[in-house]
């Protein structure tokens, strides 16, 4: 058992404009912690699974919270957090949706799918800053970390 | 008559002769008498007294010939009714009679011989009953039914041939009584009925239920269909046994087709209300689907061009910002626009739960939703409540408040005031501005999407929010309205059920 030893934010994010909005959001707003970004469901399972170049976990280290687009091509949102919660090493990161619909149908579904918060997408720039700078903030600064659980040991 | 066994009243002064012939005279519905073997009358009584006219004295020894016409008598059926009792030993026929004052009346005659115990003709009893009334009564309906032409009437003797036919018969079916009587009611129908043995079912199920109804298509002479309503009723006599059937039909046809028509017309308005209601959930997901899809490059002009603004400022000269000012503020507009059309579409895809909602916590909630509320004036009573949901109404009523502030007169803020009071089972909730007012031929056009009636410079907006608000009352069962005329200031009223 060892908690997540880094501050690290895994984005994942389909859409680049909004990717790069939000990474300059992170710049801006000073955050020294690295902020890692996949293109899709697909790849955030290989990250966090340390498949292929992910394998380097120093380059590419377990996030201390993920944020996560739902509408994406190939494995959506939702399904990257069904998969995410069943994985036995990894299933407690927390996740905060952050996406385009506030439909309640699909603010339900994330959080039955095991997401921590639900976030829509601001409109202006300003409002990117406050996002970034509040989950900075709260799920890397002040949010108590779980445990990862290590392969072949039971978890607490 | 059946003879009764002589020792049984032997003993019985009721079984003695005297009293026998006693009855008989007495009795006065029938004419009971009694003939010589040449047709001579040798008893007579009462009923024969009251029935022919003739008294006992005048007519005992006349031949009984008397009571036929002038013409049976030539023709000789006094003595063919005599030849075939005495054959037969019994005969039995109606016919037409004459009375003594020379009237007819119709006749129901029994004629039966009296032998003596060597088998020698003695006579003949004849027992006569009076049935003019009923023969005439039968008569009339006869007459009346053979009349009638707008209903085909006719009977079937209990195999389905036909026995009577009325002009209402030949006139919808084509066929004249000469033509039809004797053949089968099955001619009616239709090849494909016929082979489905519909005729036997008919005639089935009258027999079972005393009656028959049904409509369908039949076939006239010419070979042309109608569309018959028909009823057909089993005859039984006074033993239950079924004598035959009687069929009333009726043509129709352009009842049925006006019905038919109808039905056509219903159908196809409830084909196109069905198509335009899917059209009407493809505009709402097309809507919905454009606005949200429109967010995202939205998103990134505006965040790009303050990029731009932030990171390059010191090398991009006053014009280059100021376009870039422009650029991020057009696209704030067009978020907001987007932003209400998407709330709009929502707001009709959504089912609304509606709850008992607080006016005044609605307004309340709705000042909250304001950035500047000044000089409003809140005239709502606490206990005041509707049926509604809170959020939709509580945007309404932002909505309506935000339009009373902002049309105001130029250089002068607006005084705005909202009142609620019940009316008639339901609230009546007022939002009243001194502003510019609005002229009544723009009152239906306004709470439509994107109608606007100044130019986005003068008094910003989108120009859905006013839809919004109908859309948002009428979702929750209620109306919205304007009293409003220029320079008047205006009233923005709704009303939703009162809790």
């Amino acid at each position: 058992m060892l908690p997540i030893p880094t501050g690290v934010i895994l984005l994942v994010e389909d859409n680049t404009d909004d990717a790069d909005l939000i990474l300059r959001a992170f710049e801006r707003a000073g955050v020294a912690n690295a902020i890692h970004r996949v293109e899709d469901g697909h790849q955030a399972m290989a990250y966090l699974a340390g498949e292929g170049k992910y394998a380097e976990r120093l380059m590419y280290p377990l996030p201390a919270v993920i944020l996560l687009d739902l509408n994406m091509p190939r494995i959506n949102g939702f399904q990257f957090l069904v998969w995410l919660r069943t994985q036995s090493e990894i299933r407690r990161i927390p996740v905060v949706v952050l996406t385009e619909s506030k439909d309640s149908a699909s603010v339900n579904r994330a959080y039955d799918a095991g997401a921590n918060s639900y976030l829509v997408k601001p409109a202006t720039s300003e409002e990117i800053n406050r996002v970034v700078e509040d989950v900075e903030r709260y799920w890397v600064g002040m949010n108590e970390r779980p445990r990862l659980i290590l392969k072949g040991k039971a978890g607490d | 008559m059946t003879t009764v066994p002589q020792n049984r009243f032997r003993r019985s002064p009721l079984g003695s002769d005297a009293v026998f012939r006693r009855l008989v005279d007495s009795v006065e519905d029938y004419a009971i008498f009694m003939l010589d073997p040449r047709g001579y009358v040798a008893t007579w009584n009462r009923g024969a007294e009251r029935i022919k006219g003739y008294s006992a004295e005048e007519i005992i020894g006349q031949h009984f010939s008397r009571f036929y016409s002038q013409r049976d008598q030539e023709a000789g059926r006094p003595e063919a009714v005599l030849r075939a009792a005495a054959e037969e030993g019994h005969y039995q026929e109606e016919g037409w009679r004459i009375r003594k004052d020379g009237s007819r009346f119709w006749a129901s005659v029994v004629v039966t011989a009296v032998r003596d115990d060597d088998g020698a003709l003695i006579g003949f009893g004849k027992i006569t009953r009076d049935l003019t009334e009923r023969r005439q009564a039968e008569q009339r309906y006869r007459l009346l039914i053979e009349r009638v032409t707008d209903y085909a009437i006719f009977s079937l003797d209990a195999r389905g041939n036909i026995a009577s036919w009325n002009s209402g018969a030949e006139r919808i079916k084509g066929y004249s009584a000469e033509e039809i009587i004797g053949r089968h009611f099955s001619s009616f129908y239709t090849p494909e009925d016929r082979a489905a043995g519909l005729p036997q079912k008919v005639l089935a199920t009258a027999r079972a239920n005393g009656h028959y109804e049904g409509e369908g298509w039949r076939v006239r002479k010419d070979g042309s269909r109608f569309w018959a309503s028909i009823v057909v009723t089993a005859i039984f006599d006074e033993e239950g046994q079924l004598t035959g059937f009687s069929k009333v039909t009726r043509d129709i046809t352009e009842r049925k087709q006006l019905l038919d028509e109808i039905r056509r017309h219903a159908q196809e308005l409830e084909l196109q209300v069905r198509e335009r209601e899917a059209t009407n959930a493809d505009l709402e997901s097309f809507s919905y689907s454009v606005s949200h899809d429109l967010r995202a490059p939205l998103r990134a002009i505006e965040g790009f061009a303050t990029a731009l603004r932030e990171d390059y400022a010191a090398i991009l000269d006053e014009t280059a910002n100021d376009y870039l000012d422009r650029i991020g503020s057009a696209a704030v507009r067009m978020n907001r626009l987007v932003h209400d059309l998407l709330h709009y579409s929502r707001l009709s895809r959504l089912d609304l739960a509606l709850e008992p909602t607080s006016v005044h916590a609605a307004v309340e909630s709705a000042l909250a939703q304001l950035t500047n509320i000044e000089g409003i004036d809140i005239r709502v009573p606490g206990e005041l409540s509707v049926m509604a949901h809170p959020p939709t109404l509580a945007q309404a009523l932002s909505n309506l408040i935000g339009n009373a502030l902002k049309f105001h007169v130029a250089g002068r803020q607006s005084h705005v005031v909202v009142a609620a009071r019940p009316l008639e089972g339901k609230v009546r909730v007022e939002v009243s501005d001194d502003g510019i007012g609005i002229d009544p031929v723009y009152h239906e056009r306004i709470f439509q999407v994107f109608e606007r009636l100044h130019a986005a410079d003068s008094y910003a907006g989108t120009g859905i929010g006013l839809a919004i608000v109908k859309r948002a009352i009428e979702r929750m069962g209620g109306k919205v309205g304007l009293d409003s005329s220029p320079g008047q200031g205006s009233t923005f009223w709704f009303e939703l059920p009162k809790v």
